[in-house]
């Protein structure tokens, strides 16, 4: 079969183009997990020797973990707020016809295609309005918070639930919710023993992803975050203006490998559950009455 | 307005040195491979899931004054101590280099997909009906796979024009882009009235690329 598509040279250029391009890929990251180690305060070369010194040092920095926890919250807060809303706005997507849909869905989805600089400062400007005009009437402001922040997330983040929840509750059998009602369940019910058990995986998959990169987002945050200081935003200032610099990349390490084994984890294990969940259900609907 | 057509410049060249990159991996992985596709396909991803941030600052440690690359000609005296590679950070190469090497990742996806759902029946048929490789690849292969490569584009052109973290770390003042004119309205600079004209041309600016793009799509899928 790969013979019509490559010659046995092609493949093998390809295979190099490949290796070369991974190597491309990681060697960067390589080089700040090197430095995470180097016994040197300033990132630079030659490399001055081993130390797990910044490891140990950055739990002792009230301003990093202070930043860690924040952005920990705003991700948290953002991922579950945009996974819900996914899950209503999906199964509305999926299993309902109405008028604009196509409208709706592009707008739904549109978030992907407009350059977080614009929409940083769109929701800045929004946010201020809003509280010029709140002020007027009832004398109080909301501010620029980790709660602006995590507003901006909901919105980025969206559409991405949405692309993993979708495609997964259209691959539901229909004819399962649809039994669950001729029972007599109600619309809520069937949501709660049918839909939702079976669209598990691609639920916990889309908060993953979402929290990874709610967690990681700088370009927005930026302009609506105020005084307050997230994980990047910190990572940010030190790189500019560096000070306690390896700590942060030591932090960002950790980072990294966590979020690595999140992503790795959550694409297997949605791999394995979906497969379960499909044979499953495909069991039941051959055997009628078994349930 | 000449910072805005350098911008548009330097997103145009990066997104399709990525796609001209992307298309030959996301080939192999669809095409050439059987059993790993995938597992391979997670390893280029992954990257895209680690923090953006990190990812650029990797490459100032490495192109810096007393990075990777001048340290190693420092040390093996092909060129003086203190006296780095001119333009190998903070210039507009490095800022397209920095943004090619955070977006690879996802440009290869797109592509991929639309590799992964081609038909092999039609290679097949192609070289029954005695087409080389290469013919097989122009008239079925690339315009097939065509609506990932547009996509692609599309997906690392948005993001990339709007940039302003990546020139603020790694551009100076000859990486600078239209992103960063922007950002300084809002921050320094403080002129929003400015920032929000330049931000709503910004997106204008996207809307009728995308547009474009789109279009330049259905009329390649009507004429086929």
């Amino acid at each position: 079969m790969s013979d019509i598509a490559v010659s046995k040279n092609g493949l093998r250029s390809l295979k190099a183009f490949f290796g070369l391009l991974v190597v491309f890929l990681y060697a960067p990251l390589l080089v700040l997990f090197v430095f995470s180690f180097n016994d040197d305060s300033t990132i630079r070369f030659p490399l001055q020797g081993f130390t797990t010194q910044w490891y140990q040092d950055f739990l002792a920095n009230p301003e990093l973990t202070g930043s860690l926890r924040t952005s920990a919250i705003i991700a948290a807060i953002a991922s579950t707020v945009a996974v819900l809303l996914g899950i209503l706005a999906s199964l509305v997507l999926v299993r309902r016809r109405f008028f604009g849909k196509s409208g709706v869905t592009a707008f739904l989805l549109s978030p992907l295609v407009i350059p977080y600089v614009v929409f940083g400062i769109a929701l800045l400007i929004l946010f201020k309005t809003v509280d010029v005009f709140l002020d007027q009437w009832i004398g109080v402001t909301i501010g620029l918070s980790i709660w602006t922040v995590a507003i901006g997330h909901v919105v980025i983040f969206l559409p991405y639930a949405i692309l993993v929840l979708a495609p997964r509750i259209e691959r539901i059998d229909e004819r399962l919710e649809e039994a669950a009602r001729d029972l007599g369940a109600t619309g809520l019910r069937t949501f709660r023993s049918i839909t939702l058990p079976l669209i598990v995986p691609a639920v916990l998959s889309s908060f993953l992803i979402s929290f990874t990169f709610s967690f990681d987002e700088f370009a927005v945050a930026n302009f609506v975050v105020g005084d307050q200081v997230t994980f990047p935003i910190y990572l940010y200032s030190q790189l500019r203006f560096p000070t306690l610099l390896p700590q942060a990349i030591a932090v960002a390490v950790v980072v990294f490998v966590a979020s690595l084994g999140i992503v790795i984890l959550a694409e297997v294990g949605r791999r394995f559950l979906e497969r379960r969940l499909d044979v499953e259900s495909e069991g039941s609907t051959l055997v009628p009455g078994a349930a | 307005m000449g910072l805005f057509w350098k911008s548009i410049k330097m997103s145009l060249i990066v997104s399709a040195i990525c796609v001209v990159i992307a298309y030959p991996i996301a080939y192999f992985l669809a095409l050439g491979t059987s059993k790993r596709k995938y597992t391979l396909l997670l390893l280029i991803i992954v990257p895209f899931f680690t923090s953006f941030l990190l990812r650029v600052a990797a490459w100032k440690f490495i192109l810096g004054d007393q990075g990777l690359i001048n340290s190693f000609f420092y040390s093996t005296g092909l060129r003086a101590d203190e006296h780095p590679i001119p333009q190998l950070l903070y210039s507009q190469f490095t800022v397209m280099l920095v943004l090619g090497y955070v977006w690879i990742p996802f440009v290869a996806l797109p592509i991929f997909v639309s590799l992964e759902n081609l038909d092999r029946r039609l290679l097949e048929a192609a070289s029954d009906l005695g087409a080389s490789r290469w013919q097989a690849f122009r008239r079925v292969t690339l315009p097939l796979s065509l609506p990932g490569v547009v996509a692609a584009f599309v997906f690392i052109f948005i993001p990339t024009i709007g940039e302003y973290v990546t020139p603020s770390l790694v551009g100076g003042n000859k990486g600078f882009m239209f992103g960063n004119a922007i950002q300084d309205l809002f921050g320094p600079g403080f002129d929003w009235t400015t920032g929000a004209v330049l931000s709503m041309f910004l997106f204008g600016a996207v809307l009728f690329f995308t547009l474009v793009f789109a279009r330049f799509l259905s009329m390649r899928q009507l004429s086929t």
